[in-house]
């Protein structure tokens, strides 16, 4: 009888999880910022702490004229530059480069995929992994139908003898509904849908991970998440660079395309979505699909009513100056791309109607932040005579995503001798709590990539359904009056009328 | 650090709010993040333990803040109680509140030390873990713990500093298994963590990793043969680790120890088990070999590693299997230390070799390992119980 079984029986009782198989990745585009900031130093990381089994191997496709040892050379000053463990541990990184190689070619030139697919069979061989290949598309968004349908022609799609392909691709996944749609089928062609990867890297980090745990492992808090007892939800992630260098790329997107669509609308979902039947890939991303059906569409039509739009003028943010956006290279003088964007929206379900969820994002502004406050109503009336009601600031739950992590909640509290009462803060800050530095989100989600666990990517469902959201907004804005760009200073809190928007609903922006 | 001669339950309480009080205003206003997660209960027998305890101690602090009763008692003619607070705190990083805990430490001498559990008790922080660490040679027959069994959620010791490490691994396993009657036993029963078995954690991972990879899997279920070797501290070997690595191996892939389970050549100790022969029938078995060697000082491979003989403990794993196709799996720890280099080799196939961190952790890293656990370890429970059958052979 054969006693084999699938599990490792040597994994029961240790704290770290199941290493994947060996993989060798593919990175085209290998020779950007990407690759060296944040692909290699996680992959390193994980190495590094004993996640990645031995003969994992990444091979990096690019145009220029680098070769195995010049490749290993950048990444290296990249992992030191960038690694959250610092400089490399010199004997590890050693054994480490020996599985990093480089492969020469134009994305459009068959010939370097057909070498491609003789450098990955000698790799197998060589190094044991089995014909476990991740591609991963690294590079401008211009080139990815071309990467794909070549992969598709040599026949990279799927491995051979019996190993497992997959595919990460990189935002922006389109820039419009159509778009989406369109590399969605040119992917379909080639892959099934479990061999894609969209990756959103919001979703790797840990706070985000934490809303779920947050709300669906204490009793506390669910009982109050629902329209009786939810004012509204602020959501901001506020960036204080400007575009920098990537002014080409972000005049042709904006801020609504390069922000709100991904990271914004998932952290939406997972406020807003209904606890799933299991944990697994599929039950999450229904219930977040679920929540992208039944936000109310914001018609061209209402774009004024809904969202609001801003571009910085020139200005300084901590001291540095920073340039108007109009200013920046690569970017039109007339430029009516939006740096600043603030949207209202609701969720018609039994739990949210008539609970508005406000989403704001932007450059400039004056600090990095990320959060989520949850605003519950007021007491309906006022016990203690001494402090008028209009005193009294209602209790809000915060999830702060970056750059403190931790989960804050504001109660109001009788001041110690009067008859007073001021909000107060409880915090919880991971730092302080658990004294564990957090990994970067790029080595949760490369390493859930290779053991085929989709749950923090995008599944084409939800890309899709989130688009045809921020799609009829753009129309209506292009169809709309060119606005009064710049309308906020570098270093301010977006346009003045963006309090305005807020101010209508007699409810204000949280100060950060 | 204040001091407190009059060993007055209030007195202590009272010592410590001023202390926060104190430490608030010296922090110029910043905020003081007084953060506790758990009870810390230690018992040294010299100040060398104490201060050593107390060090540890102050590293906890970043990962779990604590309150820390460290009871140092000694012989005397004359009874002696005194007690001291202090709080421990953390350079605080650019931005970050200062994170504190707190030590009290009681000092008892003669016919005081009697009285020491009884200090402990009220001074523990409600609500929160009570976890007893008691280094040293024979803890199990420490008074404090009989006295704090009841309230104790988990025990902390060392094997690697038992006088007798066969006795005291049969005694663990029957801690572990809770077989005694009376308060805190049964489902209450104090989970046991054994420092000794937290550092072998690196060599656990690095092994189980092979058999991650779905190809190798099969190998696992044709181990014949296992090679633990280790360098002993002080040129004295002690076979503990490898009994835990081997109960480890047995416990989980269901080999049994023979009735003659045990043979010893010198220091070298073979354990014959058997295990289920795979495809040849549900009652056949095959038998497996496990032998765990000291690398003593005239060993080629000690002589030319000069660093292996200044940090005993394990150096190589191997594990091989014969039956069918040829496979070896092995780590083996590698010249620089705190790495060591895993090579997976199938006849017939390229060898893949990698070198991984194999950190051989500091007290401070291994408790901070066992106090993240909440739950007993049962792989533990089960590797000990297995290494503690060897060790009944060693009687």
């Amino acid at each position: 009888m054969e006693t084999t079984t699938l599990d490792n029986p040597l994994r029961s009782g240790l704290r770290i999880g199941r290493t994947p198989e060996p993989y060798t990745m593919v990175i085209f585009g290998a020779t950007g910022d990407l690759t060296s900031r944040k692909l290699v130093p996680a992959l390193y990381n994980l190495a590094r702490e004993r996640r990645l089994p031995g003969g994992f191997s990444v091979v990096g496709f690019a145009r220029r004229e680098w070769d195995d040892a010049f490749f290993r050379q950048t990444l290296l000053d990249g992992v030191n530059a960038n690694s959250r463990s610092g400089a490399v541990e010199p004997a590890l990184w050693e054994s480490f480069a020996q599985g990093i190689f480089y492969h020469r070619g134009s994305f459009d030139e068959p010939a370097a995929y057909a070498a491609l697919a003789e450098q990955l069979a000698k790799i197998d061989a060589e190094r044991g992994t089995g014909g476990n290949r991740v591609f991963y598309l690294a590079t401008p968004p211009e080139s990815y139908p071309e990467i794909i349908r070549q992969l598709g022609a040599h026949g990279l799609g799927h491995a051979p003898s019996g190993g497992s392909t997959r595919i990460i691709v990189e935002k922006p996944f389109g820039r419009d509904l159509e778009s989406a749609k369109s590399l969605n089928q040119q992917l379909l062609a080639v892959f099934d849908e479990e061999q894609i990867f969209r990756i959103d890297h919001y979703l790797g980090k840990e706070t985000v991970q934490n809303i779920l745990v947050l709300r669906f492992v204490n009793s506390i808090f669910e009982p109050l998440w629902d329209r009786r007892h939810v004012d509204h939800v602020q959501i901001t992630v506020a960036e204080s660079i400007g575009v920098e260098d990537r002014g080409g790329y972000y005049d042709s997107s904006g801020a609504t395309r390069d922000m709100i669509q991904n990271h914004l609308t998932q952290l939406l979902c997972l406020v807003a979505m209904e606890p799933p039947v299991v944990y697994d890939a599929d039950a999450v991303r229904d219930e977040k699909v679920k929540v992208l059906r039944a936000i109310q569409p914001i018609t061209p039509e209402d774009v004024a009513q809904y969202t609001l739009r801003g571009q910085y003028s020139a200005g300084s943010v901590s001291g540095r100056p920073i340039n108007g956006y109009r200013g920046e290279r690569g970017v039109a003088a007339a430029s009516q791309t939006e740096t600043y964007v603030a949207l209202k929206l609701f969720v018609n379900s039994w739990r949210w109607a008539g609970v508005p969820f406000y989403l704001r994002s932007g450059k400039a502004l004056p600090r990095r932040v990320s959060e989520i406050a949850v605003q519950f109503k007021t007491v309906p009336t006022m016990l203690f005579a001494d402090t008028p009601m209009n005193a009294i600031e209602p209790n809000v739950l915060t999830i702060k995503i970056q750059p403190d992590e931790g989960i804050s909640l504001k109660v109001g509290s009788k001041v110690p001798g009067q008859a007073q009462i001021r909000p107060v803060t409880m915090d919880f800050r991971y730092g302080t709590s658990f004294g564990v530095a957090s990994p970067e989100a790029y080595e949760r989600l490369l390493l859930d990539c290779m053991l085929g666990d989709g749950t923090l990517f995008t599944r084409r469902d939800e890309v899709e359904a989130s688009w045809s959201l921020i799609t009829p907004i753009h129309q209506g804005w292009d169809a709309g009056p060119a606005q009064p760009f710049p309308n906020y200073e570098a270093g301010t809190w977006g346009p003045a009328a963006a309090d305005e928007f807020m101010a209508r609903d007699g409810r204000a922006w949280r100060r950060l | 650090m204040t001091t407190a001669h009059a060993v007055d339950i209030g007195a202590i309480e009272r010592e410590l709010r001023q202390l926060w009080k104190e430490n608030a205003a010296e922090a110029g206003g910043q905020a003081v993040t007084r953060a506790l997660t758990l009870n810390l209960v230690a018992r040294a027998t010299d100040s060398a333990t104490a201060d050593m305890i107390s060090a540890v101690v102050q590293q906890l602090t970043a990962s779990h803040p604590n309150r820390t009763v460290l009871a140092v008692v000694q012989a005397a003619a004359e009874p002696w109680l005194e007690a001291y607070v202090q709080a421990n705190c953390l350079l605080p990083s650019r931005g970050a509140p200062q994170v504190c805990g707190e030590q009290i430490t009681i000092n008892a001498r003669g016919a005081a030390v009697g009285q020491v559990a009884s200090l402990v008790l009220p001074l523990l922080v409600p609500d929160l873990p009570v976890v007893l660490w008691l280094p040293g040679p024979a803890p199990l027959d420490d008074p404090l713990l009989g006295r704090l069994r009841g309230v104790l959620d988990r025990l902390i010791v060392d094997s690697r500093s038992f006088t007798d490490p066969a006795a005291g691994l049969l005694q663990l396993a029957t801690f572990d298994a809770a077989e005694h009657s009376g308060p805190g036993n049964g489902p209450q029963a104090p989970a046991l963590s054994d420092l000794a078995w937290t550092g072998l954690t690196p060599w656990r991972e690095l092994t189980a990793q092979f058999f991650d990879t779905r190809p190798l899997l099969p190998y696992l279920h044709r181990i014949d043969r296992a090679e633990i070797s280790y360098v002993p501290a002080d040129g004295k070997p002690n076979p503990l680790e490898g009994l835990l690595i081997a109960g480890w191996l047995a416990a989980c892939l269901g080999w049994s120890p023979l009735s003659d389970g045990i043979s010893v050549q010198g220091d070298t100790l073979r354990l014959h088990l058997r295990r289920a022969a795979v495809g040849v029938g549900p009652s056949a078995t095959r038998p497996v070999t496990v032998e765990i060697s000291p690398l003593l000082p005239n060993h080629p491979q000690i002589t030319q590693i000069a660093q292996m003989a200044e940090q005993p403990g394990l150096a190589a794993l191997h594990l091989r299997a014969v039956d069918g196709v040829t496979a070896d799996f092995s780590v083996v720890r590698a010249d620089e230390p705190g790495y060591a280099l895993t090579t997976a080799q199938v006849a017939g196939q390229a060898p893949v070799r990698r070198l991984a961190r194999c950190e051989q952790p500091g007290l401070a890293d291994l408790l901070a390992a066992e106090l993240r656990l909440l739950s007993r370890d049962r792989t533990f429970g089960a590797a000990l119980k297995m290494a503690s059958a060897f060790a009944a052979h060693l009687e």
